[in-house]
């Protein structure tokens, strides 16, 4: 009991932006704090992805609840190396190690709020049509997608928007914490990205079946189905 | 656990009032000790008054529960007269089935936005007890009634006077957008004089607070007017889709 307790304060800690208790934390405790990290992220990033995936059925929540927290550790891990020479490079002191730690935090603060988002997400998929009802099912699927982009945006430009301050605090100067900041969120937004499309599909677009993969995940990327979908309108 | 580890390093309300006067900031916001305990008049009277001083009592007191529990007590008995009123428009099931529809919705509404305000007042930078979120969700809730059952005389007046339960329907909705507008000025205010540095969370997470009570009215359909069942969960629509075509139906 007392370890969930303390688990329970920890999260909170973090989302206050307690400074001291981050400081502490990453220094005293390196193992704890990643396994720790892990486990939020699966358990807020897991019940959120449930809900997305409901509206198609138990076994697409089930897929998307598995393949949530899965972009973002196969981003950490693709992106690992290139963020720690960044954060020399670009002057903060931050090496491989922290930076990994870093970033955990910032996927953790995240999949807290997504986590605790997820009651209010689960009421709205009851509350929307089965994928399988013809009609306006494009207007629904639509509905849906923005919904959750708009909530997942949030969530990370919330969680991101506090990791920057921890960073700032821990850099050797503000502004060198501050462009390592924003280079690691441009190489993890260009890889996840990426990674989000192999991984597909999330929202099962009307007409195609529920699975864990595409039978082509690694046919195309996002960037190209960002032009051709350009191309389409224009 | 949690509850009680804090109290552990917590000022007890004597050595505050002994020690530390209120700032002047405080007593003008009215972020002061609660005089005459957690009865349900007492808190009646201060939700309305010195609704700041609820939440100075669950910062710095023992009395955990016992405040949301008392003003979960006064949403349920404001929300049924109110409930009673809006079933007056149909009479029949409506009757009894108005009040529960509108009083477990908004419990159930505010149970599964729980967590979200938690965790946005954490992140706005307020350093308060669980229970003290609870309260200042609660106190949404009941001081939302409370502004409801004042203006149950307009509704019982419109519901003898009128036949259109679009009308009911979307009066029905402005009377709530207001009611709850004053709650959400009370949990901002409570929150800036708790220490809240950072309110644009809580602005958000109000926003989805009311989207899932209004959705909870469609969800919960019908309300307001004539059924045949009491409760249609096989045509599931949002809540702008369903008004719309109501309206449509009414112009029509």
């Amino acid at each position: 009991m007392s370890i969930a307790v303390q688990s329970f304060q920890n999260v909170i800690s973090l989302c206050r932006g307690d400074k001291r208790f981050l400081a502490g934390w990453i220094e005293s405790a390196q193992k704890e704090l990643v396994s720790y990290c892990m486990s939020l992220i699966v358990l807020g990033c897991g019940a959120y992805g449930f809900t997305i995936g409901l509206r198609n059925g138990l076994e697409m929540g089930a897929y998307v609840a598995i393949k949530l927290p899965l972009i973002i550790f196969i981003t950490l891990i693709a992106n690992g190396l290139l963020n720690g020479l960044l954060g020399l490079v670009l002057g903060s002191g931050i090496g491989f190690r922290k930076s990994v730690q870093f970033l955990l935090i910032g996927f953790a603060i995240m999949s807290v709020i997504l986590g605790a988002l997820s009651p209010v997400s689960f009421f709205v998929t009851l509350n929307m049509p089965s994928s399988a009802d013809v009609a306006g099912r494009f207007a629904w699927h639509g509905a849906s997608l923005l919904m959750h982009t708009c909530l997942i945006a949030f969530a990370g430009i919330t969680a991101h928007t506090q990791l920057l301050h921890y960073v700032r605090e821990f850099a050797d100067s503000s502004r060198a914490g501050t462009h390592t900041f924003f280079a690691w969120l441009a190489g993890n937004l260009f890889v996840g990205a990426q990674i989000s499309w192999n991984l597909r599909p999330f929202f099962v677009s009307p007409g195609l079946n529920v699975e864990f993969l595409r039978e082509d995940p690694f046919n195309g990327n996002f960037y190209e189905a960002v032009i051709v979908a350009l191309k389409n309108i224009f | 656990m949690k509850e009680k580890n804090q109290n552990s390093t917590r000022e007890t309300p004597e050595n505050i009032s002994g020690r530390i006067p209120p700032s002047i900031g405080d007593v003008k916001s009215g972020f002061v000790s609660m005089e005459g305990g957690a009865s349900f008049s007492n808190l009646l009277s201060k939700l309305l008054r010195k609704p700041l001083s609820i939440f100075h009592e669950l910062e710095t007191k023992d009395v955990l529960w016992k405040i949301p529990i008392t003003l979960i007590l006064i949403s349920v008995v404001s929300l049924t007269v109110f409930g009673l009123v809006v079933g007056t428009f149909s009479w029949g099931n409506q009757i009894w089935a108005a009040p529960l529809k509108i009083v477990s919705g908004l419990m159930f509404s505010a149970l599964i936005c729980l967590p979200s305000l938690y965790i946005f007042t954490c992140i706005g930078g307020l350093e308060a007890r669980f229970s003290t979120v609870v309260g200042m969700l609660c106190s949404i809730v009941a001081l939302s009634g409370l502004l409801l059952v004042g203006f149950a005389p307009v509704v019982w007046l419109f519901s003898v006077s009128s036949t259109s339960s679009v009308f009911i329907g979307f009066m029905l909705l402005a009377l709530w957008m207001i009611c709850v507008g004053f709650g959400f000025n009370l949990v901002f205010c409570a929150g800036k004089a708790m220490g809240m540095t950072n309110t644009g969370h809580l602005l958000v997470w109000c926003f989805i607070f009311l989207l899932v009570t209004v959705q909870m009215t469609t969800t919960l359909r019908p309300i307001v007017g004539k059924s045949e069942s009491l409760f249609n969960f096989e045509e599931k629509k949002f809540f702008l889709q369903y008004w719309s075509e109501e309206l449509q139906t009414v112009t029509d």
